[in-house]
């Protein structure tokens, strides 16, 4: 039966008895069975249903927004964290409110 | 508990003694959830169920992380709707001592890395806090009879050049002990706790190494030769289809002795 599309990845369903197995495209027209044996006497669109519902799970995409933390390992995962560099003499710390902030500095 | 129509979920069932697990329960009737940081290995175990008539799905995801063990257990949930059975494989060793001097000063060269302490301690005992306590989660939610299978080892009664290792399947024993226990404190009747310790296991790690070493090995045990992941899988079906065993931590070594004949 004809497959559908999650993210970058296409993904199709074959029957197998009275379940679905869930394979994953592959580059160079391989595939893969992400899963076999599931959806036991559910007909093809339903099964479609709930295999879109879990590939969500099997191959998640997804933002991790990281905002500026001063107290920051500048590490996260792989990723080098390049925040404001507090250290730097031209680094101005702003603590005050724009009402009890000096007109003139 | 009956094995056939159960749903299993086995973290680093993508090699070793996990995929033997997950291959076992499969092949028993059960559906499988295989869980591996490689999705190369999953791609492999789930095809060669899938080849042997089994029903399982393969999720990608380290056990380390929070959201990742939520993610597995909703999977595993979403493609089977039940979770019965939760053996914690996923396991890593990175093995040295604590201090190293140095052969002619005598001073420390070396120290066991924070490193090579924290990636054993959060993979082999957070990653199997993780793994028991969303899928003990999802048994006592959705009133499901569970089984909990913490992964030790015979080395938690302390193993040189193993500080990290040692440390966490010592922890990993006293699960069953413990989660029982408060089970039972509060209430929970429908989830029973076994931990396996195998000795030294016919896993790639241990048959790609060094055969004189090996060899050394294999004379203190018994047996005469490694257990067979197989075999360790056998127990665990063994304890899900035996409610008596509860609580406690079996030791499957082949019989594993200290040099000059005490069994450890």
């Amino acid at each position: 039966m004809g497959g559908f599309r999650y993210n970058d990845t296409a993904f199709s369903l074959a029957p197998r008895g009275d379940c679905w197995d869930l394979l994953r495209s592959l580059p160079g027209g391989e595939s893969a069975v992400a899963g076999t044996g599931l959806f036991r006497g559910l007909d093809g669109g339903q099964a479609e249903a709930r295999a879109r519902d879990l590939v969500r799970f099997l191959f998640p995409v997804g933002t991790r927004i990281v905002g500026p933390d001063v107290s920051h390992p500048l590490r996260v995962g792989d990723l080098r964290i390049i925040g404001p560099d507090v250290a730097h003499p031209a680094f101005t710390h702003w603590n005050k409110d724009t009402v009890s902030f000096p007109r003139e500095l | 508990m009956e094995i056939k129509g159960s749903v299993a979920l086995v973290t680093g069932g993508g090699n070793g003694i996990g995929e033997a697990v997950a291959k076992q329960f499969a092949a028993r009737g059960a559906r499988v959830a295989v869980v591996d940081l490689v999705q190369k290995n999953l791609d492999r175990v789930v095809k060669d169920i899938q080849v042997a008539g089994g029903e399982a799905v393969g999720i990608q995801a380290n056990v380390t992380s929070e959201a990742d063990t939520a993610r597995f257990i909703q999977g595993t949930l979403a493609a089977f709707g039940q979770l019965n059975i939760a053996v914690s494989c996923a396991g890593i060793i990175r093995d040295g001592t604590m201090l190293t001097p140095d052969k002619e000063t005598g001073k420390v060269a070396r120290k066991m890395t924070l490193d090579q302490w924290q990636a054993v301690i959060e993979t082999n005992l957070t990653g199997t806090f993780l793994t028991l306590r969303d899928a003990a989660e999802a048994m006592v939610n959705g009133g499901w009879d569970g089984l909990l299978v913490p992964i030790s080892s015979v080395n938690k009664v302390g193993q040189v050049g193993q500080l990290n290792y040692s440390s966490a399947k010592v922890a990993d024993a006293l699960m069953p002990k413990i989660l029982v226990g408060e089970f039972l404190m509060r209430g929970i009747r429908n989830i029973r706790c076994v931990a396996i310790a195998p000795g030294y296991t016919a896993t790639p790690m241990l048959t790609g190494m060094n055969q004189d070493a090996l060899k050394a090995i294999l004379q203190d045990v018994h047996l005469g030769r490694l257990v067979a992941p197989e075999e360790i899988a056998s127990l665990i079906a063994h304890c899900a289809e035996n409610e008596a065993i509860n609580a406690t931590t079996l030791e499957i070594t082949g019989g594993l002795c200290y040099p000059k004949g005490i069994a450890k």
